[in-house]
């Protein structure tokens, strides 16, 4: 009797409290070392990011010429490390305009988050719009918008933003803006294949039965359902635009100097790659930690919301 | 079969019709005057007035774009200010060095990938697989110039005097000869398209070294290439490695595994024979697509170890302003980007006779 009474127990205890879709996902994102290890890395980065000033020893700017007695490139100098006491203390060195380089590598996480933030904002937001129209209304309109994507997703990400940034010219800003647009085909083609999958269910043709127009459906009971590829993509995507904006700063189309930007950072002194390696060593490690950051939790968000990975 | 790579073909018509009029308008959204910007600042009023006449500038867009179309089929990409040479001669010096480049990271990147993806699959949370997995999850995350250049100074400074000193820019030791292919088979009288091809294939140092038995020439060509395939291939490697663990595994799971097992295979016929083949499938997929990555990063890596390709032309180009080797190279390097696709989705529906149509 005990026997067969067990498991009803067990659904029993189960069932009173059913998760959402988002709380799972939060239990599972919480079961996974990587991702939580991409948000310790993130969380560090953004107290970083917001604490630059009180952090920051120097100004990330101005540079140390008649106020400390420093030369240009000088390795770093850490006094418990064993630098001596009357030399002035830099942790990262100073940079080829004597500047203090631990200043501007916190600095310049805030302008990394920034750039990776928001041109998959912007990318979201426009591929996601079209990507949704496209799906929904299926015909000509997905055709040409579809045509349109293909031909963005032709050419190699990192040549079609230089190739903008070319006709735009250099600056952040519209390093921002290429990286955006090359991301929107992606999120245009992720958005469309889940609209064209939930517009067919029941709740849908239940939609259009009761006449709510075309776009209320489809912005606000479609796309909502559509989100989860996107949060997943996009957090992967943050890595991927941090990688470009660097990549485009480094060539010197992006951040122009003095701009504290791990990518111009590197590009500026990639010369003296063999005579002061610390100026490559930190911005670098720097860019890497962050890039590792979102791309663990976007690996653990993929895991923990992809129902194919749920073990 | 045939239908299928017949509509693929097809397919990309409008793509490469789309690539031709985002180059066009690339162009023409330069800002300033198309003339001085092509021509450069110095551009006398007659020079202009013929320039705009041969582009049709004083006629309506369309035609404009019909001039240029007329003139890309033709093989006439313009003039290139810097070198003051047709863009297409400069094209068919610097694509085998990127061909040679990319194909040496490609292969780099596919069998240690693969390798790390495999060990790691078979002895799964071992101590292993968790390294293997730590350094795929460091090296896609670790950006092409950092890496590059980290990778020359420990490679140029730290290890210099020993036996594992490699040199951290240029593609040959200087004084190193390269004889063109039609010198070394004394084909000099060549003319017209072998020629071109032979000249081609004589800029992939190695491919030059091997046909003509040049030993020294492959061994150079091999240490100046080993610093750049690293920096190129890590982000493949990582993303192939992480690709065939997951897919063996996902393989090793199923029922047919099992059945295997259960007839008594060793475990090597069982990973080698049948779960690598199935687990191939989607890790194809991933090499394929990390050839857009290939092209791209090109373009650091060129300029990192200094070697006179596309990527480096093209980032040249835009610090000197010639746009219209800009506009030029960003065309030839999107139209190399589909036909590499293209040939790798008609691959696949051969792979996996599932995949037919859209």
């Amino acid at each position: 009797m005990s026997v067969a009474t067990t498991p009803i127990d067990k659904m029993q205890l189960a069932s009173p409290n059913p998760r959402s879709l988002w709380q799972n996902a939060l239990r599972y994102i919480f079961r996974q070392r990587s991702a939580i290890v991409g948000m310790i890395i993130l969380g560090i980065l953004i107290l970083i990011a917001l604490l630059a000033p009180v952090l920051a020893t120097h100004d990330p700017i101005k540079t140390l010429i008649g106020v400390e007695d420093v030369k240009k490139r000088e390795p770093p100098c850490i006094h418990i490390l064993g630098c001596p006491a009357d030399k002035p203390q830099h942790f990262f060195g100073t940079d080829g305009n004597i500047r203090d380089l631990y200043s501007r590598v916190l600095y310049g996480a805030r302008l990394s988050l920034i750039v990776g933030i928001f041109s998959v904002a912007f990318a979201i937001v426009i591929g996601a719009f079209f990507g949704a129209i496209a799906g929904y209304l299926g015909g000509w309109t997905d055709n040409v918008i579809m045509r349109v994507m293909d031909v963005l997703l032709a050419f190699p990400s990192l040549i079609l933003a230089i190739a903008i940034v070319t006709v735009l010219g250099p600056g952040l800003s519209n390093t921002l803006f290429a990286i955006g647009i090359v991301s929107i085909p992606g999120y245009a083609r992720i958005t469309r294949a889940s609209v064209l999958s939930i517009k067919e269910l029941d709740y849908v043709t239940a939609d259009r039965a009761l006449g709510v127009p075309a776009m209320r459906i489809l912005f606000y009971h479609i796309l909502p359902n559509a989100l989860t590829p996107l949060v997943v993509q996009a957090t992967l995507g943050i890595a991927g635009a941090i990688l470009s904006a660097a990549a485009l700063s480094f060539l010197g189309l992006g951040a122009q100097p003095p701009t504290p930007e791990w990518g111009a950072m590197i590009g500026q002194e990639r010369n003296q790659v063999f005579t002061a390696p610390h100026l490559i060593f930190f911005p670098g490690v720097a860019l890497i930690l962050t890039v590792l950051g979102f791309n663990l939790l976007g690996d653990g968000l993929r895991d923990a919301l992809d129902p194919r990975f749920n073990r | 079969m045939f239908l299928y790579v017949v509509r693929r073909i097809v397919l990309a018509i409008p793509v490469l019709l789309g690539i031709l009029f985002a180059t066009f308008a690339l162009a023409r959204l330069i800002p300033g005057d198309p003339c001085h910007a092509t021509l450069g600042e110095k551009a006398t009023a007659q020079a202009c007035d013929a320039f705009i006449i041969r582009y049709g500038l004083d006629q309506p867009i369309p035609v404009q774009f019909g001039i240029y179309l007329r003139d890309v089929t033709k093989g006439n990409l313009g003039d290139s200010l810097r070198f003051g040479q047709p863009v297409t001669k400069l094209i068919a010096q610097r694509l085998p060095v990127t061909i040679e480049l990319a194909f040496t990271a490609l292969i780099f990147s596919t069998i240690i990938g693969m390798v790390m993806g495999i060990i790691s699959a078979y002895w799964r949370n071992s101590p292993v697989d968790v390294i293997t997995m730590i350094i795929a999850n460091l090296g896609v995350s670790v950006p092409i110039f950092v890496l590059g250049l980290l990778l020359a100074y420990t490679f140029a400074v730290t290890l210099k005097g020993t036996p594992f000193a490699l040199p951290p820019s240029g593609r040959l030791t200087a004084g190193i000869n390269v004889p063109s292919l039609a010198e070394a088979w004394g084909l000099t009288s060549l003319s017209g398209a072998p020629r071109v091809m032979l000249d081609f294939i004589s800029q992939m140092y190695i491919i030059n070294g091997l046909l003509t038995l040049n030993w020294v020439l492959v061994g150079d060509a091999i240490k100046h290439l080993i610093l750049p395939t690293l920096a190129l291939g890590t982000i493949p490697l990582s993303v192939t490695a992480r690709m065939t663990r997951s897919s063996l595994l996902e393989v090793l799971g199923l029922d047919y595994m099992r059945t295997a097992r259960a007839k008594g295979l060793n475990e090597r016929l069982i990973i080698f024979r049948h779960a690598l083949r199935n687990a191939m499938l989607p890790v194809s997929t991933v090499i394929g697509l990390s050839l857009g990555g290939l092209l791209s990063g090109a373009v650091l890596t060129e300029t990192i170890f200094g070697f006179s390709g596309v990527g480096k032309t093209l980032f040249d180009a835009i610090s000197s302003r010639d746009y219209t080797v800009v506009q030029a190279f960003t065309l030839v390097i999107a139209v190399v980007f589909v036909t590499i696709n293209l040939i790798v989705d008609v691959s696949y529906a051969y792979l996996d006779p599932r995949i037919r149509y859209d």
